[in-house]
C-alpha cells in the first residue's frame, strides 16, 4: 500500500495524471460483483439493525413469562409460536440477535487485540520470543477450541462477559499464527529497513509501518471468526453454559427445546434457521472480502 | 483364545437377539435359532432347544452407577438390581404394604425392639450358597458394625439396628436401639436391604458393583458400560420363575432416542418420559402408555439460614403454582397441597400450603427491600421432574420478575449441582424426592435432617424435630397420622419449601407386552412381564 502511496506522490508532482482508483474502491468494485458476498453483506445489515432495534420492533417482552400462553404452535398471534414459559419466540428471536452479535464480535476484538500483540511480538523478533510464544499457541491450539471453551465456562460459571473471554481465548492463537506469518514476511521489506536507519521504536515500526501492511488478512481472518464465535456460542448455550436464563441466547433457545424437538418442533426450527443464517452471511461475506482483497484472485 | 471366543459369541448372541425382537418375520429366523444354539452351548441348564428364547429389552435413561444394592442409590441401578436380588419382605405390587419374600413371617416383640424373621427354606443363591440366618447376619453386619462410607443407605435402612442374631438356621431376630415404625418397610426397599450372597462378597473384596450375585429369578450375565446388562432366567428359582428367558437393560440417555427406539421396537418397554410426548405415543398402536401415581415430590426450597421467613412466605406468594404445574407437565402431575403424596399414610386434605398472592408478595418484597435473589437449579430431568430444573426455575424466576424480584440462575448438571447444594451458596433451590418405602417419615425427615445434602433448605427446628421424633417412634395408625399432618402444616407454615408437584410416572412398553407394572417406589419388577 505504501508503495501506492509514494508512487502517487510521485505522479501528482511531475504529471497530472488521472488519479488510480483507492483501494477501497478496487475492493467494493470486486465485492460488488460476488452475488454471494452482497447476500451475506445485506444479511449482516439487517442482523445489526435488528440488534440494535430489535426490542422495539418486538412484538412481545422477549423475557417475561406468560405460563398460561405456553407451548402454542405458530399463528397470527405468535409467528413463530410460544416456548414452555409462554414467551413469545420470535420476539425472543429478536431480541436474542444482540447477545449473538454483541458475543461474536467482541469475542473476535477480544482475541484480535491481544492475538495481534503476540503474533506481532513473535514475528518481528523472532527467536527466544517468538518460540515461546508460538509454543504456548501451538498447546492451545492442540485442545479442540469448543471443549477448552467448555472447560473454561464451566470454571467461570455462566455470564455474557464470561461467554465472550471464553469464545475469545480460544481463538487467541489463530489470529496469533496469522499476524506472525504476515509480519515476518512484511519485515524483510525495504522500508522496514528505511524506518529502522530513522530511529524508529520497535513499537512504532510494528503498529504503523508494518501492521497496516498486513490489515487485509487480519479483516478477512476477523470476518471469518464472527461466524465461528457465533458457533461457539450457540454451542455453549446448546451445552447449557452459556448465558444466563431468562437471556434469550439462540443457542440456549435452541438447548432448551431440544427435549420438545418431537412434540414442538417450532420451539427449535427457527432459532436453528437464524444461527445457520448469521453464520453464513459472516462466512460468504468473509470469503467475499478475502477474494476482494486478494489481488491474485482479483485478475 | 477361549476367551476371545466366548466374548464373539457373547457379542454375535446380544446382537441377534437384538435383531430377533424386532420382528418374528422370516429374516429373524436365523438368527434366532443361531442365539439358541449359543445359548444352550454355553449354559446345559437352559430349557429345550425348540423353544424360542424371549428377550425382554427395557430403555433406561442412564447407566447404572453399580450392581451392589449397599453400594448405590440411584434407581437406574435399581432396574438391573431388584431382578437379581431379594429382600427380607417385598411390596405388594402397586402398593408399599409389606408382604413375605425371603422372610416368610414375622414377630415384633412386646415393647417394639426386636424383629424375628422366620426365613424360607431351599433358596439358593446364584453362585450355589445357602439362603440362612447366617447370611441375613452377614448382610445385616456388613451396613451396620462392618460399615464402610460408601454405603449410601446404610443409615436410613438399618440405622436403628442394634444387633442382628442368629437364633437357628432359619430364624434370625434383628435389635434395634430405639422404635422405628418405617422399619418393616425398609426391609423390602431396592437400597440397602436386598440380601447378597455372603460367598460372592468375600471372594470379590466386599463389592459385588460388577458381579452381582442374589437370590432373585434373573441371575447377571453381563454389564457392557454404558450399553447393556444383560440377566439371564435362573432355573433354580425358589418361587414362580420367570417368565422371560433373559432381561436386557439397555442404556438411551436420549430422550428422544429412547422414544424412537420403542416405537421401531428396538425396546419393549421404556420409562421417564417426557409429558409432551405422551401423545404422540399414544396415536401408535403399537404401543400403550401407562400412567402411575408417582411417590415423590417436586420443590423448591428457601436457604432458611438466608432468607427469613416474612421473605420466604411472600415469595411463595408470588407463585401461581396451579398455572405452573397445569402448563409444564401438561396435566401429568398434579399440584402439590402436601409433601406427601396423596396416597400415603399422614396425608392430610386439611393441610393449607402459602396462597398465591402476587399483589400481597409485591408489596411484603419492596416493604423488605428484596430485590435480587440468588438460584441454583439442575440442567436435566428428574423422575420427579420431567421438564427439567432449569425449566422449572425459568418458570418460578418469572413470577418473580413480576413482583419485582430478580433472580440470578445459576445452572449445573447433577453431580455439580449435589456440590453447590453442599456448598450452601444459594437462596433458592430447586429439588425432589423419590420415595423409598412408603412410610411418612421417609419424607418428612427431609426437614429435619442434619446432612445438607438432604436437608436442602437447612430448616432446623426444634418443634418440627419433635414432630418427626415422636412419629417414628408412634405405632402406625391414627395417632401417627395426626402427627404427620401437623407437622406439615407447620412446615407449611414456615414455608421452607414451595411444594411444587406430584409427578406421575410415564412409562410405556409395546402392546405385546404383558404384565409390566412401574412400581411407585420407582422401580420395577420384571419376573412377571411377558412377552408374547
Amino acid at each position: 500500500m505504501s508503495y501506492v502511496k509514494q508512487a502517487n506522490a510521485l505522479a501528482e508532482e511531475t504529471v497530472k495524471i488521472e488519479k488510480p482508483e483507492s483501494q477501497l474502491k478496487i475492493m467494493w468494485d470486486a465485492l460488488k460483483k460476488n452475488k454471494a458476498a452482497l447476500f451475506g453483506l445485506i444479511v449482516i445489515f439487517i442482523l445489526v439493525f435488528v440488534a440494535l432495534f430489535g426490542d422495539l420492533i418486538a412484538p412481545y417482552n422477549a423475557t417475561e413469562t406468560n405460563m398460561a400462553d405456553a407451548k402454542q404452535g405458530m399463528s397470527a398471534e405468535h409467528w413463530f409460536g410460544t416456548d414452555v414459559h409462554g414467551r413469545d419466540i420470535f420476539s425472543r428471536i429478536l431480541s436474542g440477535t444482540k447477545y449473538s452479535l454483541l458475543i461474536g464480535i467482541a469475542a473476535v476484538a477480544f482475541s484480535l487485540i491481544i492475538g495481534t500483540v503476540l503474533g506481532s511480538v513473535a514475528g518481528y523478533f523472532g527467536g527466544k520470543i517468538d518460540a515461546v510464544i508460538m509454543r504456548i499457541m501451538d498447546m492451545m491450539l492442540a485442545i479442540p477450541s469448543i471443549l477448552l471453551a467448555i472447560t473454561l465456562m464451566a470454571a467461570f460459571g455462566q455470564g455474557l462477559d464470561k461467554a465472550i473471554i471464553a469464545i475469545g481465548v480460544v481463538s487467541i492463537p489463530e489470529f496469533a499464527r496469522i499476524v506472525r506469518s504476515s509480519i515476518m514476511s512484511a519485515k524483510e521489506n525495504d522500508y522496514v529497513a528505511a524506518a529502522k536507519v530513522l530511529g524508529n521504536s520497535n513499537a512504532r515500526i510494528i503498529f504503523r509501518h508494518i501492521l497496516p501492511n498486513v490489515v487485509s488478512s487480519i479483516v478477512v481472518r476477523a470476518t471469518l471468526g464472527i461466524s465461528t464465535a457465533i458457533l461457539d456460542i450457540a454451542a455453549l448455550g446448546f451445552l447449557g453454559l452459556g448465558v444466563k436464563p431468562p437471556t434469550p441466547e439462540w443457542g440456549t433457545m435452541l438447548g432448551d427445546a431440544k427435549s420438545y424437538i418431537l412434540s414442538l418442533p417450532h420451539m427449535i426450527i427457527f432459532p436453528g434457521i437464524v444461527i445457520s443464517l448469521a453464520v453464513l452471511a459472516f462466512n460468504l461475506f468473509g470469503d467475499g472480502l478475502r477474494d476482494a482483497l486478494d489481488p491474485k484472485s482479483r485478475s | 483364545m477361549k476367551k476371545v471366543l466366548c466374548g464373539v459369541v457373547a457379542a454375535m448372541m446380544a446382537v441377534s437377539l437384538m435383531a430377533g425382537c424386532g420382528g418374528s418375520n422370516d429374516s429373524s429366523n436365523k438368527n434366532d435359532s443361531s442365539s439358541q444354539n449359543a445359548l444352550s452351548s454355553k449354559n446345559d441348564s437352559s430349557s429345550s432347544s425348540s423353544e424360542k428364547v424371549t428377550s425382554l429389552i427395557y430403555g433406561s435413561g442412564a447407566d447404572p452407577r453399580g450392581l451392589d444394592t449397599a453400594l448405590v442409590d440411584d434407581n437406574e441401578s435399581a432396574k438391573a438390581t431388584m431382578q437379581i436380588y431379594e429382600c427380607l419382605l417385598k411390596y405388594k405390587d402397586d402398593s408399599t404394604e409389606v408382604e413375605p419374600c425371603l422372610a416368610e413371617s414375622w414377630d415384633i416383640s412386646e415393647d417394639g425392639l426386636t424383629y424375628t424373621f422366620k426365613l424360607r427354606q431351599g433358596v439358593k443363591f446364584h453362585d450355589g450358597t445357602d439362603f440362612n440366618a447366617e447370611a441375613v447376619k452377614f448382610n445385616v453386619d456388613r451396613q451396620t458394625v462392618n460399615k464402610t462410607d460408601d454405603m449410601p443407605y446404610a443409615d436410613f435402612v438399618f440405622g436403628t439396628v442394634s444387633e442382628c442374631k442368629v437364633i437357628d438356621d432359619y430364624t434370625v431376630a434383628i435389635v434395634l436401639k430405639q422404635k422405628n415404625t418405617a422399619f418393616l418397610a425398609n426391609m423390602a426397599m431396592c437400597f440397602g436391604a436386598p440380601i447378597v450372597s455372603p460367598t460372592a462378597c468375600k471372594e470379590n473384596g466386599g463389592s459385588l458393583m460388577k458381579n452381582p450375585v442374589g437370590t432373585g429369578p434373573y441371575k447377571f450375565v453381563s454389564w457392557s458400560k454404558d450399553d447393556r446388562v444383560v440377566l439371564e432366567k435362573f432355573e433354580d428359582y425358589w418361587g414362580e420363575k420367570g417368565k422371560c428367558d433373559q432381561i436386557i437393560i439397555k442404556t438411551i440417555p436420549d430422550a428422544s432416542a429412547k422414544i424412537n427406539a420403542l416405537t421401531t421396537g428396538e425396546v419393549d418397554i421404556i420409562d421417564g418420559i417426557d409429558t409432551t410426548m405422551v401423545e404422540q405415543l399414544n396415536a401408535d398402536t403399537n404401543v400403550t402408555v401407562d400412567l402411575t401415581d408417582g411417590m415423590n415430590i417436586n420443590y423448591m426450597a428457601y436457604n432458611t439460614t438466608r432468607l427469613d421467613k416474612e421473605t420466604r412466605v411472600a415469595l411463595s406468594q408470588s407463585v401461581n403454582v396451579d398455572e405452573l404445574v397445569n402448563s409444564l407437565y401438561d396435566g401429568y402431575a398434579s399440584k402439590a397441597t402436601t409433601i406427601l403424596p396423596t396416597f400415603l399414610p399422614g396425608y392430610s386434605e386439611d393441610v393449607a400450603q402459602v396462597a398465591y398472592d402476587a399483589d400481597a408478595a409485591k408489596k411484603t418484597l419492596a416493604d423488605k427491600g428484596v430485590t435480587e435473589v440468588k438460584v441454583i437449579t439442575y440442567s436435566n430431568d428428574r423422575p420427579y421432574n420431567t421438564a427439567t430444573g432449569k425449566t422449572l426455575a425459568e418458570a418460578v424466576i418469572g413470577y418473580f420478575d413480576k413482583v419485582g424480584v430478580k433472580a440470578d440462575v445459576s445452572t449445573f448438571d447433577w453431580t455439580t449441582y449435589k456440590d453447590k447444594i453442599i456448598a450452601g451458596d444459594y437462596d433458592i433451590c430447586f429439588y425432589g424426592w423419590n420415595g423409598d418405602n412408603g412410610d411418612p417419615d421417609n419424607f418428612l425427615n427431609l426437614l429435619s435432617d442434619d446432612d445438607p445434602s438432604m436437608n436442602v433448605a437447612r430448616f432446623n427446628d426444634d418443634k418440627f424435630n419433635e414432630y418427626i421424633t415422636t412419629g417414628i417412634a408412634t405405632a402406625a395408625g391414627d395417632e401417627r397420622n395426626a402427627i404427620y399432618a401437623e407437622a406439615e402444616q407447620y412446615v407449611a407454615d414456615e414455608a421452607a419449601w414451595l411444594p411444587i408437584s406430584h409427578q406421575q410416572n410415564i412409562t410405556a412398553c409395546r402392546t405385546n407386552i404383558k404384565g409390566f407394572k412401574y412400581h411407585p417406589t420407582a422401580t420395577v419388577y420384571l419376573a412377571k412381564v411377558e412377552k408374547e
